[in-house]
Order: structure tokens, then sequence, then C-alpha cells
């Protein structure tokens, strides 16, 4: 009986505090639509970019590898592998600049100054003993090889982050494709002997700017960003709302009515956080649909885990939420508060793009946020088809975040009823 | 303590014991050793100024604060050892409208029904009484509570604590800001609840309505009741029958002092008129007949004219004044 009539309270709360949205377009738009927007927007401006589209790239390749080098104290000139990476990113549709053909040794500064004036996007400099390292030139005394990893490295253009990482990525995975392409062909080319060492090694080419994609899939920049928008969600939609949620009712004075009622204060949290909750996968859904929609991303539906993970998600925007909304004068300030928080903290989350092209402290700060976490656990699952247990670091993170800022938000729910 | 003969002997079951109830809020003593019992089925009124500890002891009642000391009993129900017993006893209309504007008046009934565990047919026959009580017409019923005027939103306020049907009924300032028209129609819904035997406890800032709903009234200034009893015996208890009322063509210091000298004048102040808008000397004597032609003559002396002049029984308004020295509209224009 007592337990019917709380059940019938919770829904209530959580009913009209629904409707106070459903009936306000203001409310509406930045609650719900809010990542929509920027999802439109920023995906219609770069989004389809990325690896299905790679001739709009301009790669400049400083292919220092039919260089003369040094192995095994004597001169040795073969750029096989390299050519070939060369002519693999030709077949892959980059718009390729070559600086190979003067013959210059500056040809590094060179690319760099064909970045800075917009002339190419990025460049990628192939190393004189490229071919030598990956046909296992280098031998010990003994005449056995000394397996030498091959190094690239990329140069972006610090003047436009948005163009150099969608570039950078393409680029990435252009590599991680040939890597596992070419490890057939390239090894059918060297001595047959040296074969089975190329095989083994499951890493042959390593790259200073940023790891190369596992998946194998070509990935577009928007396969990402859209299940990355989930953590807009959680900022617009979990965040925004929770933290006025509480507030509202206080500076309306329904919250001094609701509880003159016999509906106790834990009542109103749960009517409150049921809201919050339906609030966060409504727009959660739209989200998705949306991407389907506009940018035909193709996603994977492992539907526990995403129902999961969003919902851990969703304990620390609520948290945070809650302890904006307890601690706040009215709706205003609450209102305030938040814009400031979570304006800001949308660029941190790696939702619109990755983190590596932040500088160092802003990336650890990043790193730090659950939002973020939930953005690499819904693209590890929806894009990268990974399995479960592949996000579990994060999927632990999000529960310990979620249940610390939980519980930070009643303290301060509870603290707050003593001034009503 | 205050329990008083007043109209309601017979019955000796009070809904609400306030015994030597204290607020403070830091220095300010909102609610001073207040003690005071509601008897079943009695209209209650707490009349002062704004300012007066009237909402404080309100919110006191129906739980929202708790006392700094003293003891509060509702229907026999202690609040603190009893407060779901309480609440569902208790219906509190707030003094300022506590409604969800963006739902229509059914829908903010049925909120408030369902928080009193109302579901189903019972919810909705008691919404459709409640409706029918508020005098909206169907079309009003359906339109957002935000597009009604003043009187309609109070009436769907006062709807909205009666769901649960309870027995005792807090009404905090439930007139303020109603024009005449609605007002009367208030005082009238005050006067059925009291019909169906409901205890119903009012704050008022307005003489008027305290004299003309109310079985007793306390009056209560700075936190302190200061008075309390059934209207008539509070006139009585002042023993002046009567007031003069002079509307001058204007009031001077002069004209003031020149009143005050009569003997036997106990007190005068100057009153507006909102209805008439005029301004008027108010007299408080013992014996207006006798001191009216001194009255008259000292206006002319003072070098006014005087408009009209009238004689009338004392009201509630006076005997404030003469218990605090100060006017409850001079208060209120200052709170304005
Ligand atoms: N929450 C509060 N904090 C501090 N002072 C308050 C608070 N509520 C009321 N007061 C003070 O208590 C006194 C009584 O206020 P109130 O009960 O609202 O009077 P009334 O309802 O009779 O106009 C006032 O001086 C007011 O300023
Ligand atoms: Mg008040």
């Amino acid at each position: 009986m007592k337990t019917k009539r709380t059940i019938h309270q919770v829904l209530a709360i959580a009913k009209t505090d629904f409707l106070g949205i459903a009936r306000n377009r203001t409310a509406i738009f930045f609650t719900l639509l809010f990542p929509l927007f920027f999802l439109i927007i920023i995906g219609f401006t770069f989004g389809t970019q990325g690896a299905g589209e790679t001739s709009r790239i301009r790669v400049g390749v400083v292919n220092l590898d039919r260089e003369e080098t040094i192995v095994n104290g004597t001169v040795s000139q073969n750029s096989t592998i390299g050519d070939a990476f060369v002519q693999a990113l030709r077949n892959a549709n980059f718009t390729v600049y070559e600086y190979m053909e003067y013959g210059d040794k500056e040809t590094n500064g060179t690319a760099a100054y064909d970045i800075s004036r917009r002339k190419i996007k990025i460049a990628v400099s192939i190393p004189a003993n490229f071919t030598e390292s990956l046909s296992f030139r280098y031998v010990d005394s003994s005449g056995r090889p000394i397996p030498t990893k091959a190094h690239l490295i990329l140069y972006t253009d610090p003047s436009d982050p948005t163009g150099s990482l969608i570039a950078q990525q393409s680029i990435l995975g252009f590599i991680s494709g040939f890597i596992s392409h070419y490890q057939e062909v390239v090894i059918s080319q060297i001595p047959e002997t040296f074969q089975k060492y190329v095989k083994v090694l499951v890493d042959p080419i390593t790259v200073s700017t940023n790891e190369a994609d596992v998946s194998g899939r070509r990935l577009r920049w928007i396969d990402y960003m859209v299940p990355g928008t989930l953590g807009l969600v959680l900022l617009w939609s979990g965040l925004n709302h929770a933290s006025v949620a509480i507030a509202n009712e206080r500076t309306r004075g329904t919250f001094q009515r609701i509880v003159i009622a016999p509906v106790s204060p834990a009542t109103v949290l749960a009517g409150k956080f049921l809201s919050c909750l339906a609030i966060v996968y409504l727009s959660s859904a739209i989200m998705l649909g949306s991407g389907i929609l506009f940018f035909q991303v193709n996603l994977y539906w492992n539907l526990p885990a995403i129902v999961l993970s969003i919902f851990l998600g969703a304990l620390s925007a609520i948290g945070i939420g809650l302890i904006i909304s307890s601690l706040a004068k009215n709706v205003e300030a609450a209102n305030a508060i938040t814009v400031l928080i979570s304006v800001p903290l949308q660029f941190f989350i790696g939702a619109f793009f990755p983190l590596s092209v932040m500088p160092r402290p802003a990336q650890i700060f990043g790193e730090a946020l659950p939002f973020t976490k939930l953005v690499n656990a819904i693209q590890g699952i929806m894009t990268k088809n990974l399995p479960f247990e592949a996000v579990m670091p994060e999927i632990i993170y999000l529960t310990v975040s979620g249940l610390i800022l939980f519980a930070l938000g009643i303290i301060a729910y509870w603290s707050s009823l003593k001034r009503l | 303590m205050n329990r008083k003969k007043g109209d309601t002997e017979s019955v000796d079951l009070n809904d609400v014991e306030v015994d030597s109830v204290t607020k403070r809020f830091g220095e300010t003593v909102a609610v001073d050793n207040v003690s005071m019992n509601v008897a079943r089925g009695e209209i209650f009124g707490l009349l002062g100024p704004n300012g007066a500890g009237k909402s404080t002891l309100i919110k006191m009642l129906c739980g929202l604060m708790s006392p700094t000391s003293g003891t509060i009993k509702i229907g026999g129900y202690g609040i603190q050892d009893d407060p779901v017993k309480v609440k569902e006893l208790l219906g509190v209309v707030p003094q300022d409208i506590v409604l969800y504007n963006y739902l229509n008046a059914r829908e903010n009934l049925a909120f408030f029904g369902r928080l009193y565990g109302l579901s189903g047919s019972k919810l909705k026959n008691r919404i459709d009484e409640l409706l029918k009580f508020t005098q909206l017409d169907e079309k009003a019923v359906k339109r957002r509570i935000s597009t009604y005027s003043g009187g309609m939103k109070r009436r769907v306020n006062i709807a909205a604590a009666l769901l649960h049907e309870p027995q005792v009924i807090l009404l905090d300032e439930p007139t303020a800001g109603l024009d005449p028209k609605n007002k009367l129609a208030l005082w009238e819904i005050i006067q059925n609840l009291h019909e169906e035997g409901k205890t119903i406890l009012l704050t008022t800032h307005m003489m008027d309505e305290a004299e003309e709903l109310c079985n007793r009234v306390a009056i209560m200034d700075r936190g302190k009741i200061i008075a309390l009893d059934a209207p008539h015996q509070l006139i009585k208890k002042v023993k002046m029958e009567n007031t003069i009322t002079v509307v001058p063509d204007r009031i001077t210091p002069k004209l003031t002092e020149a009143v005050n000298k009569i003997s036997g004048v106990k007190r005068s102040y100057r009153a507006f008129d909102e209805n008439e808008g005029v301004e008027s000397l108010k007299i408080i004597t013992e014996m207006a007949e006798d001191i009216l032609p001194e009255v008259v003559s000292a206006v002319s002396s003072a070098g006014t004219k005087i408009l009209s002049v009238e004689l009338s029984r004392v009201t509630l308004e006076d005997v404030f004044i003469l218990l605090t020295g100060r006017s409850l509209r001079e208060e209120e224009e200052r709170y304005l």
C-alpha cells in the first residue's frame, strides 16, 4: 500500500518533470536537441571525410628511402618498400605530392613550408632505412638479423587542428591497412629466409604521432562522431537537465508544496532521477537515429552494453547536476553554472575530435572526465565493434565516478533540504 | 492556554495545538513564544501586518520548517513524531500560487492528487468535483495555467490543497491581490468549507476579512500574539465602541494636533480609503456623539473644511492600532 503510493508519487513527479521539457520549446532545444544541432553542423562540415574520401587530402611524401644509408657499416640504397608505400598512398586515392624527385636533403623543411602555405595538409617522412629495416638488412657480428623498426614521421598543420586531424586519422588508417595488406606482398619481395621474421612481427612499423587505428574497416570521422555525441548528450540532457530539475521546483515553490504532501525527499529525488534518465535515453536515441538518417553511419548494436554504458555515464552527469541544483540559489544561477561547465567541457570529451589533437595538459584533463570514458566506451562498442570486455576499463571508471558523483549529489541534495 | 469561550464552547477537540512555539532566523525572532489552539470546525484567523510571522507559523504547522522550540500538534498527532499522518490531515494553500504553469488545471490537480496516493476513478471523480468548485469553464480547464487570470489561478491553487479531503485547511493570505469580486467569491468558498465541518486556519493582513470570516482571531505583531478572541469580543475588550471618521479637504499637522487635544479622544490616525480615493482622519473615542461638536470646531479652527463626517463602530483595524500604536496599512505600504 505504502510502496504503491510511493511508486505513484515517483511516476507523477517524473512525468511532470518530463512534461516541463516536452512543453517548452527552449527546453526541448537545449535539453534534447542541442547535441543534434552540433552533430549536424560539424558532421556536414567535415564529418563525412576520413578514410572513405582520401582524394581531398593532400599528402606530401618525403621519401628519404631513396637516399643512401649505412647498414652494417656499408652504404645501402634500396627504396623498394618506400616506393611501394608511396604507390599505395596513390592507390588509396590520396592526392600525393612527392618531395623526393629533386634529391633535396632539405625536403622535410620544404614539406613543412608547403604545409605552412597550405599546399599540403600533412606530410609523411619515410626514413632512409625504411626498406632496409623492413627487410632485415641489419645483422649482428654473427650474421643474425637485428630486428629494426621503421619509423615514419607525420607533420601536421598546427594552424588547422581539425583539418590536420582528419588527415592524420586518414593516414593512420592507411598505415594500418598498409601493414596488414603489405605484410604478404612485401614478404614475397624479400629473400625467403627473412619472410618468417617479418611474419612474426606484430607491429613492424611504429609512428611517432599517434597509434594506428586497429580496426580493419575504413572508418569515416562521422562514424566516430555519431556515437561520440552521446558524451554531449550526457552534458546537455543529463547534466543540464539534472541541474535545473530541483532548482526549478524550488524557485517555483512546488518543491515545498510537494513535500507538504506525504512525499519524502527521497521520492522526489527518485522521480527526478527517472525523468533525467528518460531524457538521456531519449536524446541518445535521437542522436543515433539522426546519425543513421543523415550520415548513413554503420554502427554495431550491442544493446545491453550500450544501455549500461549510458546509464553509468548518466550517474555522473546527474550527480554533478544534483550538486549544482542543490547549491544554486535559483534556476537562473543553476543554469548559468551549468552552461559555464558544459560549454567548455564538451570540447574535452573527444566527441567532435579525438583528444590527441589537444595539448598534453588538456588531454590529461579530458581523459579524467567520465564523459570522455563514455565516448571511448561507446565508440569502442558501436564503431569499432569491440567486445564488451575490451571497454571494461572505461566501464569500471564510469561505475566508480558515477557512484562517487551521484553520492555527492545526494549529499548536496540532502543538505539543501535544510534551507527550504 | 488561550482557549476562550468564543463561539465554540461545545467543542473540546482541538485540531491545531501550538504550544510555546518560537522560530528564530539568526537574530530575527520571526515567531516569539506563540501558543494557541484551533478547535475542530472553527475558522481561525491570524491577523497581522506583513512581517508579523504569520507565514513562518504556517510553514511550521505544515512541517516545512521545524520550530526552534515548542511543540505543534495537528489532529492530535505531533508534527515531529508522526509527520506522515499530519501531512495527510493537512491541506495547505500557500501564500503564492504554486502550480505548474505548463500544465492545465486538470493535470495540476491530477499531479497533486497522486502525491496523496489518489489514483484511478477515485482521483478522476475528485478532480471533477474540484473543477466544478473552481468554476472554470470547459475550455479553460484544457488550457495551461499560464493563460489563467489571477482569480482562476487562485481557485485552482486552493483546489490543489483539497484533493485528499483534508480535515484541517491552512490558507496563507488566500485573498491577497484579489479584486473585490474575486475576494467575495473566495470568502464564499471558505464559508462552504467551514460548513462542511473543516477546521480552517487562515492568515490575513486585512481586517475586514478577519472580522467577516473568522470565529476567532489572533492578532500577531512582531512574532507575538498580542490578542486572541472572537472579533466582536476583541472589539468589546477595547471598549471603544465608536469611531468618528472625518474627511477634511486636507489633513494638516495643525489639524491632528487640535483633534488630539480634545478630551475623550483616545487616538486619531489617517486612513486612506482606496475605494473612494479619499484620505480621512479617524478618531477613536468612547463618547463619539458627545465630542462631535468639538471635533467639528477643531477642524474649522485649523483652517480646513469638512467634506463629510461619519460615526461608526470600531473595527478590528482600530483594535490593532490601539494595541500596537501602528496602522496595518502603513506596514503594508512599506512592504509594497
Ligand atoms: N527564511 C527566512 N530567513 C530569515 N528570515 C526570515 C525567513 N522567513 C521569514 N523571515 C523573517 O521573519 C519575519 C516574519 O516573516 P513572515 O512569517 O513571512 O511574515 P508574514 O507572513 O506575517 O508577513 C520577517 O521579519 C521575515 O523577514
Ligand atoms: Mg506571509
